[in-house]
């Protein structure tokens, strides 16, 4: 029964949906505010319904109740529980349930806190949601059914996609779940805006805290993932340009513009359209992510759906969302009274240049996510735009921002001095040349690429810092007094610095791994050794192991440092799994400092060796350290005070006293 | 009966929710301009604070204090809100008796079209634990699987699980559990011949090496065992000894009574063997049709990890080496020298045998 309680909960969560997305709409329309007053109860119940229904999914898992087709098509009575668990969203129908309960959570969010929004603001808002949140139902109840049963119920299940079957599973999709869906309430916002036709100040300090909070858990979902198959695919890779990838990669391009756009909105009402169009586009990226993702239209792990009716499904729903708000965006931008004036030397002329690179960026990855696809259609020919075209276009235009970082939060609002903010960052600037310079010389003495790469990544961080001190009034004022004005800058300034050191880090990283990696290919037969970059890497053997639901040949290896000393043991595996009859490739790691000797198994060999490949990863875990500085700083900038707004006093105040403030 | 139960009660609570909001009447709601003023004191408060810590210096806090300043003015020119009319007023009460009438009609119609309300749950344990009578045949081999999970040194279990396998076709678990009871009690003729019957089933039909191990170990104990017999004749038939095969099947056909099910399986045999096998170069011909056109659709899209191991690996069985390495390295190049695609090749390459120095 209670499976029968979940769909019969999504069912009636769907025709909620319906009058959420029409009744607030008409209320604002004609000024009634009871029909606006439909919008909280009717969020809060869509999620307590929704929630219901992925509960009643989540027993259907745990139970192993195979009358169930998803649970029996993703689950088995052997997987450990955690996995149980994962694989209620590691297929694609609970993955979309998963995906409309967070909307839904969202939802009950801006519901929750939204006392201090205007009525038809708010009411306009959740309506949007609404539609979001029905447009989805429908499809799940249409043509992805996870409460499909089949009768008589099977005894075993086919398992969960080996692949998936780590802890990995239990983060990634969530976080970037958080990401993607927490970008339609900027939409929500910017459509509902759109809607009325004006934006006031407090949309822009509304959108500001949903933008961060998204923003950081797709920073996390995408850093999750990449290291997800770093370890999990054992290629040594950790990004490969996959459409999936990009998927993820697009929406956080457009969405770290709309974070900075949003800043210049709230303080200077200025940047209106940017603002409201990379709302709009940056969640028409994510929902083009999830059509990509989801149609099966690449064929990759991620693309569980094959099926081409969902695919034109989630299309119809892709075109009716941002068509119909580009739209309404042409029809109403004029409306949007401009906000201050600035020059081009500013920190609003920084940020719009800011803009400016990351949409061409992510214009570019579009591109070349798009072509194969579009070729294919067209022509019927298969082509492929690799990694090297990735590398070649969005390379050079992400360097001169970069570049260009460290300056945006020294200039003044405005009017800003540029030739003032070079010569504060000039002891940034010198200390990472040094460090460039000390890259060439001793470490590497060919590759002028590595130097310049980490002398970037030093700029960004020691960019970072000056920003800190001097904003802590360093040679201005005494240790003590500073120390007090450190403690007491807002949030958003550790914020900034958090994240834009943050991202001098996976710069490190990404410069470092992609330079000075050693690879090392050989047939190895027990006992034999192999030279790592100055480690000595001794094969063991090959131990078979029974999991629970897999066996396994784990190849354990020793490795000893130059001087011969032991240091260790690694064991990388190759398993498989009997019930999808798929092998995997564990790969071993082990991480010294911020660098990592990575190691993993191939086939057998004809004389009876197995094939070994292992790298030494210098300074790897920067490029993962660096994603956790973006998403905390992130996190402390949505604990500055000043994007709390308090409502107004329920006492009416008088205008003129706050006009009397003013002057 | 209570899913209906349960049902109603939450369409109920959910149209009980609606109404609520319907039904009050609301006054003294503030507009939007109040909301504006808000942020607008709020920024303030902000730039206060900010020259307090000395952010920001005296002349632009006067700045941006004026910019706020008038932005407030502006505020107080704007005029009130518009109020609801009286004919709106009654489209809202419309609006909101359909929204609500809609809830338990979308719901129920649409779960109505979808749901199966009368299937109850079937947790895995649950039915597993049920009465051996009330279980399908599929519950009967779960349920004897646990047992022999829990208790894997029993070989009369493995003896009764064995030939149901067989019988549902899934050979690999029944030549297993042959081989559990051979190994735990003793390798008697029934269980050797049956443990190579299924690794014969498991190899479509083939008599392998291992599987006519086991039948002549079953005839060594019981010169008469007919699955043997019958198995190491098709295995000299399969290996083109015809005639031998013939002359045991004839002996067989007569030795046996005449009810026994074996007739019809060993006429069958004689005549399916007894057919020239054809169409070898056919299929020879297709293979190299199909590694031909893969070979062109790679040259066409490099971008297909998995299109070159198979092209490589067909080269390997087709015995042209030559042609495996020269794939390997233009797959390599494709990819270019340190891609993660050029060092998974070269690793699948290495473990073929082929040459990946460059």
């Amino acid at each position: 029964m209670i499976v029968e309680i979940g769909h019969f909960a999504l069912v009636l969560a769907f025709a909620l949906s319906l009058v959420l997305s029409i009744v607030p709409i008409v209320g604002a329309r004609i000024g009634d505010q009871r029909l606006m007053a439909v919008a909280e109860p009717a969020s809060f119940a869509i999620l307590g319904l929704i929630a219901l229904s992925f509960a009643a999914l989540t027993v259907a898992y745990v139970q192993s109740d195979f009358s169930v087709a998803n649970v029996w098509e993703n689950s088995h009575s052997l997987k450990p529980m955690l996995y149980k668990i994962t694989g209620v969203w590691g297929n694609h129908e609970g993955s979309m349930l998963l995906w409309i309960l967070i909307l839904a959570a969202f939802g009950g969010l801006v519901a929750l806190f939204g006392s201090n929004l205007p009525a038809t603001l708010r009411a306009n808002v959740l309506a949007v949601q609404g539609m979001i949140a029905a447009a989805f139902l429908l499809f799940v109840l249409a043509s992805s059914n996870p409460f499909a049963r089949i009768s008589p119920p099977p005894i075993e299940g086919r398992d969960l996609n080996p692949i998936l079957q780590d802890i990995g599973l239990a983060i990634h999709p969530p976080l970037l779940y958080l990401g993607y869906v927490g970008f339609s309430i900027c939409f929500s916002f910017a459509v509902a805006a759109l809607i009325e036709g004006r934006i006031d100040a407090a949309w822009a300090r509304w959108v500001r805290p949903w933008t961060l909070a998204a923003w950081a858990a797709l920073t996390g979902g995408i850093a999750m993932g990449s290291y997800w198959a770093y370890y999990e695919l054992g290629w040594g890779g950790w990004w490969f340009w996959d459409p999936v990838e990009n998927a993820s990669f697009l929406p956080w391009l457009s969405g770290t513009a709309l974070l900075h756009s949003a800043i210049v909105m709230e303080k200077r009402s200025a940047l209106k359209i940017w603002t409201v169009l990379l709302a709009i586009l940056t969640f028409s990226l994510s929902l083009l992510g999830t059509f990509l993702v989801r149609s099966g239209v690449l064929t990759s792990v991620h693309a569980f759906a094959t099926d081409p009716t969902r695919g034109v499904f989630i299309l119809m729903i892709l075109i009716v969302f941002i068509g119909g708000s580009l739209a309404l965006f042409a029809f109403r931008a004029s409306t949007l009274t401009s906000g201050g004036l600035f020059q081009p030397i500013s920190r609003e002329g920084g940020l719009v240049l800011n803009n400016l690179f990351l949409t061409t960026a992510a214009a570019t990855v579009l591109i070349g996510t798009l072509w194969p696809l579009l070729v294919e259609a067209v022509t019927g020919e298969k082509v492929s735009v690799g990694a090297p075209f990735f590398n070649m276009t969005f390379g050079p235009l992400i360097v001169p921002l970069l570049l260009a970082v460290p300056f945006g939060p020294l200039l003044a609002w405005k009017r800003g001095d540029l030739y003032a903010a070079s010569q504060r960052l000039f002891v940034a600037f010198a200390l990472a040349l040094l460090i460039g310079l000390v890259t060439l010389f001793m470490i590497d003495r060919i590759s002028v690429v590595a130097a310049f790469g980490v002398a970037v990544a030093f700029w960004l961080v020691f960019g970072a810092l000056t920003d800190l001190a001097l904003k802590a009034g360093i040679g201005k004022a005494s240790p003590s007094v500073m120390f007090r004005r450190f403690v007491g800058l807002p949030r958003s300034v550790f914020g900034t610095a958090l994240a834009h050191a943050g991202l001098g880090l996976t710069t490190l990283g990404i410069v470092a791994v992609s330079t000075l990696e050693v690879e090392r290919i050989a047939v190895m037969q027990p006992g034999d050794t192999l030279d790592v970059a100055g480690y000595e890497l001794r094969f063991d053997g090959l131990v078979p192991f029974d999991g629970p639901n897999f066996t396994e040949e784990q190849g354990r290896f020793t490795y000893s440092d130059r001087s011969g000393r032991e240091r260790g043991e690694v064991v990388s595996s190759k398993r498989f799994y009997p019930a999808r009859q798929m092998p995997t490739t564990e790969a071993g790691i082990t991480s010294h400092g911020f660098s990592q000797l990575y190691v993993a198994l191939g086939d057998r060999a004809p004389d009876g060796g197995i094939v070994v490949r292992a790298w030494w990863k210098p300074q790897v875990l920067f490029i993962w350290i660096g994603c956790i500085f973006m998403m905390v700083g992130g996190g402390v900038s949505l604990l500055d005070r000043r994007l709390r707004v308090g409502a107004p006093a329920a006492k009416r105040s008088k205008p003129a006293r706050a006009v009397e403030v003013a002057t | 009966m209570l899913f209906w139960i349960v049902a109603a009660a939450m369409t109920f609570a959910v149209c009980l929710l609606l109404l609520t909001p319907l039904a009050r009447e609301r006054a003294g709601v503030r507009n939007s301009r109040e909301h504006e003023l808000e942020v607008y004191k709020d920024q303030l408060r902000e730039i206060d604070r900010d020259r307090a810590r000395g952010l920001i210096e005296d002349g632009e806090a006067e700045m941006a204090r004026a910019e706020i300043g008038r932005k407030v003015i502006r505020l107080s020119e704007g005029d009130g809100e518009e109020t609801g009319t009286a004919s709106s007023r009654a489209l809202g009460r419309w609006v909101g008796a359909i929204a609500v009438l809609s809830l338990p009609l979308v719901s129920w119609g649409l779960y109505a079209a979808t749901g199966s309300p009368d299937y109850p749950g079937q947790p895995l344990q649950a039915r597993l634990d049920r009465d051996p009578s009330q279980q399908s045949p599929e519950e009967l081999i779960a349920r004897a699987e646990a047992h022999l999970a829990a208790n894997p040194g029993d070989a009369r279990g493995w003896d009764v699980l064995a030939p149901i396998y067989l019988r549902l076709g899934r050979f690999d678990d029944a030549a297993g559990a042959f081989a559990n009871a051979i190994r735990l009690d003793e390798p008697t003729p029934a269980r050797l011949a049956g443990q190579g019957e299924a690794l014969t089933a498991a190899a479509n039909g083939r008599v392998s090496e291992e599987a006519q191990a086991l039948f002549s170990q079953a005839l060594d104990i019981e010169p008469g065992n007919i699955r043997g017999r019958y198995f190491i004749a098709l295995a000299s038939a399969q290996a083109g000894d015809q005639q031998a095969a013939e002359r045991v099947w004839r002996q067989m056909l007569s030795d046996l009574p005449d009810e026994s099910p074996w007739h019809g399986v060993i006429a069958q045999a004689m005549n399916g063997t007894a057919e020239p096998s054809e169409g070898a170069n056919d299929q020879a011909e297709m293979i190299e049709g199909m590694v031909a056109s893969l070979a062109t659709r790679l040259e066409a899209n490099h971008d297909d990890v998995d299109g070159w191991q198979q092209l490589i690996r067909s080269y390997m069985v087709l015995d042209r080496q030559d042609d495996a390495q020269d794939a390997l390295d233009r797959a390599r190049n494709a990819y270019g020298a340190g891609s993660p695609e050029a060092g998974h090749l070269a690793a699948y390459g290495l473990s073929l045998g082929l040459n990946v120095e460059d």
